[in-house]
């Protein structure tokens, strides 16, 4: 049995998951795992299903692509090679580093090749920037995976010196301290 | 995935609330170093302490780092010296105070606590020399701290002890008169004290414990005005009921927070893990304050009436949230409120909103003490023998902690300002009311006996 992966990316409205959902189940489509996530007005969803023989990557295109088009939604359709973890849990530490200051061009780029720089693997981002100089209205938020051989003293010092270049307000801290004071 | 709030709220709490772990205390045994004369005992002790201790602070510092929460400050606690010392003579005992604050600069812990005697039923030859020691003790070192517990709910009120205290603390502020006596704020005096208490001037190793021991002590009133401004400002008719139900919850992430950091600062010293103490500790810094608290919750001011029953409130909440976030608590665990380290409070003081008067009251739900308290340079040993000797009876008869750690300022009187810098802050000198006149109470000694609800088993 093979596996395909399928993103769904258009304005948000109501029946979206169940028009995805509906061609799925028509195929005999099995689905594993799907992360849906709204933007503004958008809608974004990653879909990883598992196919009965015979039935291919190609087919789910064209059907979902019939059925969607109509709906204005885009549809990316790949298969979905099985592969090993960017960072297996056990060799790395989840740390999150959250960032605040004033908006201006680059910022993501700029703080994210930090972090690609020192091998480290960024697991959820949200971003959010409505301009201006009011650091509470520019926040980003990395959700990452420092590998234990990393040195995370060295990533620090490197994130902390290119925002201060932009004049950023970073914290690095590690995600339990998050768990530690929000949940039980 | 963590939400956006949750990471937004934390920020705020470390950089607008001053979120932090107030301390935390490495507990060492010395019981071993005792025998010989004073070079072995010095040499043994300095070794042990080196030993153990060396590594504490950067460890401390890493993992604050980790998750971004400042340890404020890292401190040692050592088994009592009265028992260490016991075959020391006084003047012994002061370069074996000197001996702790060098080791205690050399690994750069701020206090070390454990200058220390328990004497709740009667004074042995090594409590004598220990309290007749720690006026100069504290006087020529900085970084050593003192505590003497004088009665116990078992054992009752010893009042020789208490009569001696009395002299000491006047005898200690004498020799460091040219700095407002702040020798005295390295002294406390204790009914019912704690074997494991993180914060200073209290901490101590008790004789029942392990080798060695991490305890921590929490912080955290600016969090916890804060979410009570917060909640307030979204419904300004919220009861008591609610607030109480907020407290409770604030409470039990600040502690969370300190177990999380002294769990693994334990785990990286390969020392056993103790308690945490569930207490609001202030320090000087505005938005850092108990007294603060009281004003958020409705009231003018510490001190004025309706202080009781908020800081009942305020501290069996405190307490609820705790106990369910930590699997160990300790120490002391009761609001601290120390009227020269809290900015608020010493207002109050100032203000004339509170009193001795009130302070002894409110020490009845759980303030721990009479804490901090400046008080005019003329009253006498024995009036200072007195406030204690009340201090103690609450602390007996309730069944729980109280403390007195009272300093009375050489050469100044009520309404001066009292300075001794830091932590320790500053303050108003508070009047003592009705001091002046013949105590013969005080004077008569022996042992205030146990209270009947002592006889428990």
């Amino acid at each position: 049995m093979s596996k395909a992966i399928l993103s769904i990316l258009g304005r948000d409205r109501p029946g979206i998951v169940a028009a995805v959902s509906r061609v799925l189940c028509e195929h005999n489509c099995n689905i594993e795992n799907v992360s849906q996530t709204m933007l503004q007005t958008e809608f974004a969803g990653i879909f990883i299903v598992s196919m009965p023989s015979g039935t291919g990557a190609g087919d789910l295109q064209r059907a979902l692509e019939s059925q969607l088009l109509p709906l204005a939604l885009t549809v990316l359709t790949k298969p979905c090679e099985p592969g090993e973890q960017s960072c297996p849990a056990k060799a790395c530490e989840p740390f999150v580093i959250t960032t605040r200051g004033p908006d201006r061009k680059g910022l993501v780029a700029d703080i994210s090749e930090v972090i690609a720089r020192h091998g480290v693997n960024i697991t959820n981002l949200q971003a959010m920037f409505k301009g201006g100089d009011d650091p509470g209205d520019n926040i980003m938020i990395y959700e990452v995976d420092v590998p234990q051989a990393a040195d995370p003293q060295a990533l620090a010092a490197d994130l902390r010196a290119r925002a201060e270049a932009l004049r950023l307000d970073l914290i690095l801290q590690h995600r339990n301290i998050f768990e530690a004071l929000h949940r039980i | 995935m963590l939400t956006q709030r949750e990471i937004i709220s934390t920020l705020e709490m470390l950089r607008n609330e001053h979120l932090d772990v107030r301390t935390v205390t490495l507990g060492v045994n010395l019981l071993d170093c005792a025998g010989g004369g004073l070079p072995q005992v010095q040499r043994r002790v300095a070794e042990r302490l080196l030993g153990v201790a060396g590594n504490l602070v950067p460890v401390c510092d890493r993992i604050g780092q980790k998750y971004g929460i400042p340890v404020v400050n890292k401190r040692i606690a050592v088994s009592p010296l009265a028992v260490v010392g016991a075959a020391l003579a006084p003047e012994e005992l002061v370069d074996l105070a000197r001996t702790l604050d060098t080791v205690a600069r050399e690994v750069r812990v701020d206090f070390i606590g454990g200058f220390s005697a328990l004497v709740e039923k009667g004074l042995a030859r090594g409590d004598r020399a220990l309290i007749d020691a720690i006026p100069e003790a504290l006087t020529v070192t900085s970084r050593v701290c003192a505590s003497v517990n004088v009665a116990s709910t078992r054992a009752g009120i010893n009042m020789d002890a208490v009569l001696r205290m009395g002299r000491t603390v006047k005898r200690a502020a004498e020799l460091t008169a040219e700095r407002d006596g702040v020798a005295c704020t390295k002294l406390c005096v204790f009914a019912n004290i704690p074997e494991d208490i993180p914060f200073m001037a209290g901490a101590y190793l008790g004789i029942g414990e392990a080798d060695a021991v991490i305890n921590v002590g929490v912080s955290g009133p600016g969090v916890v005005k804060k979410a009570i401004d917060r909640a307030l400002q979204a419904d300004p008719a919220m009861d008591l009921g609610h607030l109480s139900e907020l407290i409770k919850k604030t409470s039990y992430r600040v502690t969370r927070v300190g177990e999380l950091i002294g769990r693994e600062v334990a785990e990286s010293l390969g020392i056993r893990f103790g308690v945490v103490d569930l207490s609001l500790a202030p320090t000087p810094n505005v938005g850092d304050s108990v007294g603060e608290i009281f004003q958020s919750l409705g009231l003018l001011a510490i001190g004025v009436p309706g202080t009781t029953a908020a800081l009942a409130l305020l501290n069996d909440a405190v307490k609820k949230g705790g106990a369910f976030a930590s699997s160990r608590v300790g120490g002391l665990s009761g609001a601290f409120i120390p009227v020269s380290e809290d900015t608020n409070i010493s207002e109050a003081a100032r203000n004339g909103h509170l009193c001795l008067e009130k302070l002894e009251a409110i020490t009845s739900v759980c303030s721990v003490g009479l804490d901090m308290v400046a008080i005019p340079g003329d009253t006498t040993a024995e009036t200072i023998s007195a406030i204690i000797a009340d201090e103690m009876a609450i602390g007996v008869t309730n069944n729980k902690t109280t403390a007195a750690r009272l300093i009375p300022v050489p050469g100044k009187k009520a309404g001066d300002q009292a300075f001794f810098g830091g932590l320790m802050g500053q303050s108003t000198i508070i009047p003592v009311n009705n001091g002046a006149g013949d105590n013969a109470f005080i004077r008569r000694g022996g042992l205030i006996p146990a209270p009947i609800h002592s006889l428990r088993n």
